[in-house]
């Protein structure tokens, strides 16, 4: 796996207040998550792996080469996607996408084309004409994601993407970023200070605390799943009696009895092959199966991370 | 009709990428139209509108003369004596329309700069291949042209119309010579303002205050020094420190005229000394928003 960004005793300080510590990580291929508290100093490494602070000591690379020194050709290949949601009230979305990608390199002739198919991407392509100030703090979350993807960079850093938005909303914004990483093939650093977005999200997680960088390793690696989470329609009934038949134990999570946790009982993939099997049988739609595993506060015996 | 399948999935990009030079030439375009109103609402364009129309009226109306003049001299009339005592030369149609060029260059710059530090926009230039000079560059270049619509038009539509009715200069090298001296006339003018106006505005993310600012110090400096001088007795040499009369006096030098400060001077303030002060206060207010600049963080 080749690293598209890769660090070297890392160190970053502003004043007194040491931010990175000598920090050693890479960042290869996939979704990674960047997790740590408010102000543990996640918006100053994306700054860094932009170039656009200079690091007190170490080294760093991104996409191979060094950020300060190769800032321009460094940052042209890098969509970034900031966490404040102020951007200019009357501008139409497509024009600043269109923007965006002119600044990252697009000739004009393509930009508009590639600016409204990045908005139609994140499904906003019916409001693609409307002005930044009109849309909601949801949709302008979408539109900070397609301008970070229009010109087809080869990093995305999002800051705390799912910053101001509500549940349905923020499911809606992970579930975006997931198909980004899965059907575009970019490396993707999402940084959050949320244990639960960045789990649900991301394949590899990077957590930084107390200006130490640790590379917990992979998402599915902290353990395996405890239950799944499913929401079906159709013959639930039938489905729930037929699972039970198993030998399985099934909870109905909402009081219309389509939300179900099944706990995992003997293996995790016998399961999984179990709940497809009796979903063909008895003709329902699976319209979700999350695997619910340990969160990071389990893993860490805390509320918050270490 | 025939059906087209669009296909809408992530499509990669494997064309050619313009570079900084290209981001550059957007920020120019896209700050261009912002302060034309274009792509906004409405209600944006009247300001700039206005103050352009007010740029260029005077100039109309002395072409207007010209052509009046003609008709009444076919028609025996003493038409074209009546022009000539009425229509400006290049130097004084300056002096017509400086109004609207200082509300011009009020209104520009602050509106360029200080909307981007204000709504994010300068954070996302520079995560992009653009850094602090290449932005500034770009900026100026925007704010630049656009005053360099009421500095460089109006005289070049009074060559037009001058030279179309018989008014202008003689000959072909006199008039490529004219047109050269109001193109150096235009850039004089529009540097200093554009500068003067890009430092009041990178101190503060308030159009209101940068523009209020650049007003105080062109405006209220002018005043000031005018009374000092015509009143307190103080040498004229005070003009040096004009932002005003400064780039004014450089256009009548540069058009060879004689200017309402060298008229009855004594000892008119030599050009050297001018063109010295001048590029003085071209560098202190670059370095002005250079220093801003440097020291603007935009991630911690």
């Amino acid at each position: 796996m080749a690293a598209v960004v890769r660090a070297e005793g890392l160190t970053k300080r502003f004043g007194a207040n040491l931010v990175l510590s000598e920090a050693e990580f890479e960042i290869g291929e996939g979704i990674w998550g960047l997790l740590g508290e408010n102000g543990a100093g996640k918006t100053t490494l994306i700054g860094l792996v932009l170039g656009l602070l200079a690091p007190d000591g170490g080294t760093l690379e991104t996409l191979g080469s060094d950020p300060r020194r190769h800032g321009p050709e460094v940052r042209a290949r890098i969509g970034y996607s900031p966490e404040h949601q102020l951007f200019p009230a009357d501008l139409p979305a497509i024009d600043f996408v269109e923007h965006m990608c002119e600044l990252h390199g697009i000739p004009r002739r393509h930009a508009a084309t590639r600016a409204s198919d990045s908005l139609w991407w994140v499904d906003l392509g019916e409001e693609r004409y409307r002005s930044l100030g009109t849309l909601s703090v949801g949709q302008r979350q979408r539109v900070k994601l397609a301008a970070a993807l229009a010109f087809d960079p080869a990093l995305l850093l999002l800051d705390e993407p799912t910053d101001g938005l509500d549940p349905s909303q923020r499911d809606a914004m992970l579930a975006l970023i997931s198909r980004v990483g899965a059907l575009s093939g970019i490396t993707i650093v999402m940084a959050s200070h949320l244990l639960d977005d960045v789990e649900r999200t991301c394949d590899r997680i990077l957590l930084l605390d107390h200006g130490v960088v640790r590379d917990l390793g992979s998402t599915r690696a902290i353990g395996p799943a405890t239950a799944f989470e499913l929401v079906v329609d159709g013959d639930v009934g039938a489905f729930v009696a037929q699972i039970e038949r198993s030998g399985q134990r099934v909870v109905a999570t909402d009081v219309l009895g389509r939300h179900l946790s099944i706990p995992v009982v003997g293996s995790e993939r016998d399961l999984l092959e179990l709940i497809q099997r009796v979903a063909i049988d008895c003709a329902v739609g699976v319209r979700e199966l999350i695997p619910t595993r340990p969160g990071l506060s389990d893993v860490f015996g805390g509320g918050s991370p270490p | 009709m025939t059906a087209q399948i669009i296909a809408r999935g992530y499509r990669r990009y494997e064309g050619e990428r313009v570079g900084v030079i290209g981001a550059m030439a957007s920020v120019v375009r896209v700050t261009v139209h912002r302060c034309l109103g274009i792509h906004r609402p409405a209600r944006t364009r009247v300001f700039p509108v206005l103050v352009i129309a007010l740029a260029y009226v005077p100039t109309l109306v002395y072409v207007g003369v010209t052509v009046l003049g003609n008709r009444l001299d076919r028609e025996g009339l003493p038409g074209r004596m009546m022009a000539d005592a009425f229509v400006p030369s290049y130097a004084q149609n300056y002096a017509q329309i400086v109004l609207a060029i200082v509300v011009f260059s009020a209104f520009v710059a602050p509106e360029v700069l200080c909307p981007d530090q204000r709504n994010g926009m300068l954070e996302m230039y520079f995560a992009s291949p653009l850094n602090r000079t290449t932005y500034l560059l770009a900026k100026s270049a925007a704010v630049g042209a656009m005053v360099s619509v009421v500095t460089l038009g109006p005289p070049v539509v009074l060559l037009a119309g001058y030279s179309i009715e018989g008014f202008g200069p003689n000959g072909i090298g006199e008039w490529f010579l004219t047109l050269a001296r109001i193109v150096a006339s235009a850039i004089v003018i529009a540097s200093l303002l554009t500068a003067v106006s890009l430092a009041m505005s990178s101190l503060t993310s308030r159009r209101a205050a940068a523009s209020a600012g650049f007003l105080a110090v062109v405006v209220g400096g002018s005043s000031l020094c005018g009374l000092l001088v015509t009143q307190g007795g103080v040498t004229n040499r005070l003009n040096l420190v004009n932002l005003l009369t400064l780039p004014y006096e450089l256009t009548y030098r540069i058009f060879d005229e004689p200017s309402p400060l060298t008229v009855n001077a004594e000892s008119p303030i030599p050009t050297p000394l001018l063109v010295g002060s001048y590029l003085v206060w071209l560098v202190v207010a670059a370095a002005l928003v250079i220093r801003r600049y440097r020291r603007l963080a935009t991630m911690t």
